[in-house]
């Protein structure tokens, strides 16, 4: 009876899990080859060949990769310094609630939030406007919608930089952290290099597999760049979706192939990230 | 002397932890101190460490007044009763650790920790991370990480209490062993009156606070307070009752 119950986790895993994705995915592929869709006729490469030929999938692509990276950058390196620099005062019950709240509001809420507050009509442009800094709502600098996605970066941060000041926080405490960074220094370590050698080390490790899953997240987000994001290049997600909903029937099939590559590009990252460090796993 | 401590006194809280500590160890020797739980000890290795500052008194190695350096500087190791053994470093770079931080060239830290590895008796696991080892393995790596390092003073607060007893036994071997071989100077703290006579040249018994070190382990045993009369007294009552 006890050897059926692991048995019967992977098949539901694989139920839930696996099945609903592989159907989908299977469904796209098909729909971007031609073979099922309202208007298709049968197997065909013309929608492959229009979206590689335009290059706007892959300029969204690498546009959505350095934006993730980006808010990925600020949010690990400034949840590193929070935790390095504040770490007794964040375990004090009301900061650590400060540090839980942001968590608990959804991507799309923070996205309109930072509208408010940063767009041409917005409260600091308002604001800005009071004091007489700018004249006419045109003259505040463009921080939403814009091109270099300073909107969407801030948004992310503010989603992701709490969660891993959180994370490194618990990192800190499991790893015995403070008991480390003292046998360093009785080891002849200088504070600089008990954060260099010790600490950065430990936190960017246990925290890696959080770090490549987080971008990802980040990569395929869809609420966020939706409201904050300019018109081209989109993020990812938001040129997938236009495609998908577009009323030239043909232009379906291509935000599938979109959805395939995109499916293809993260699914063969993720395997070559974690599928040779899993075989030499230690624990 | 190497080591001289005088009138180290320390509180928390209007707590006295240590009460005016005055011992001498000469250089080379291993002092066992005893004592219960809660007596003051870890205080005392840590204040001596630099990892808590003394309310009064001075702390004199080697001729030197220490008790305004930093604990990185004043080349004393403090050893934690658990290994505590870098995570993500494996065996060679975790017994390397002091010796990167001394900027010495790779050649002479490789054979150095080669040599250290063979006297430690962990050939073929350099390359292994600390989860992959045993218990006494991972207490090997630890003496051997601050022994390489040729500490002044090494500083160990209960070292094998977490060890079963034949890996015990063994880590005490090794221990004379390497603090022989690389000439060390050490404070050992431990609950085991076993392990307090075997391992120290001298022996202290830490109550409430204060230390007092014996002349002698003669001294040591014959003293009430130790409990080593109580011990023979519960030995030698199972053999007559045996016999």
């Amino acid at each position: 009876m006890k050897n059926r119950i692991p048995h019967i986790g992977l098949v539901l895993f694989v139920l839930i899990g696996i099945l609903p994705f592989a159907l989908a995915f299977i469904y796209a592929l098909l729909y971007s080859f031609g073979v099922v869709g309202v208007v298709n006729t049968g197997f065909t490469f013309k929608f492959w060949l229009a979206v590689l030929q335009s290059g706007e999938f892959f300029k969204s692509l690498i546009y959505s990769a350095l934006i993730a990276f980006v808010s990925m950058a600020a949010s690990v390196g400034g949840a590193l310094w929070i935790t390095i620099q504040f770490r007794q005062n964040l375990e004090k019950k009301f900061l650590s609630f400060i540090a839980y709240l942001p968590l608990a509001i959804p991507g799309v809420v923070t996205g309109f939030f930072i509208f408010q507050l940063l767009s041409k009509s917005g409260f600091f442009a308002r604001i800005s406007y009071a004091f007489g800094w700018i004249r006419e709502a045109t003259d505040f600098p463009d921080l939403v919608n814009d091109t270099f996605a300073l909107g969407i970066n801030l948004a992310f941060i503010t989603m992701v930089l709490p969660f891993f000041v959180l994370l490194f926080l618990n990192v800190f405490k499991n790893e015995r952290l403070d008991e480390l960074s003292i046998l360093a220094q009785s080891l002849g370590a200088n504070p600089r290099q008990v954060v260099q050698r010790i600490q950065l080390p430990i936190l960017l490790k246990k925290a890696r597999i959080l770090i490549v899953l987080y971008f990802i997240f980040l990569l395929g987000s869809y609420e966020v760049p939706l409201i904050l994001g300019q018109e081209s290049p989109q993020m990812l997600s938001v040129l997938i979706i236009r495609e998908i909903k577009q009323y030239d029937l043909d232009k379906i099939s291509e935000g599938y192939v979109a959805a395939v590559l995109y499916t293809i590009i993260v699914s063969a990252t993720v395997l070559f990230l974690f599928l040779p460090k899993r075989k030499n796993a230690l624990i | 002397m190497f080591l001289e401590i005088k009138d180290i006194v320390k509180s928390f809280h209007n707590e006295h932890v240590v009460k005016t500590l005055n011992f001498q160890l000469e250089a080379h020797q291993t002092l066992s101190i005893l004592g219960k739980s809660g007596c003051g000890k870890t205080t005392m290795l840590k204040t001596i460490a630099g990892l808590v500052s003394p309310d009064s008194g001075s702390i004199i190695l080697n001729g030197e007044r220490i008790n305004d350096k930093k604990p990185s500087e004043r080349n004393i190791v403090y050893l934690y009763q658990e290994d505590l053994l870098f995570p993500h470093l494996n065996i060679f770079e975790n017994i390397a650790f002091g010796l990167r931080l001394k900027k010495l060239s790779n050649t002479d830290i490789t054979e150095r920790v080669s040599q250290m590895i063979k006297s430690l008796e962990l050939e073929g696991q350099a390359k292994k991370m600390p989860n992959q080892l045993s218990g006494g393995q991972r207490q090997r790596v630890s003496f051997g990480r601050a022994i390489i390092t040729e500490p002044s003073l090494l500083l160990l607060d209960e070292p094998f209490g977490s060890l079963d007893a034949g890996t015990r036994q063994r880590m005490q071997v090794l221990f004379k062993k390497l603090t022989k071989e690389y000439q060390i100077t050490s404070l050992f703290v431990t609950h085991d009156l076993k392990e307090a006579v075997l391992m120290g040249d001298k022996i202290g018994y830490m109550h409430k606070g204060q230390l007092k070190v014996y002349e002698g382990k003669k001294e040591f045993i014959n003293d009430p307070n130790t409990g080593v009369q109580h011990e023979i007294a519960f030995w030698d009552g199972l053999k007559v009752n045996s016999d």
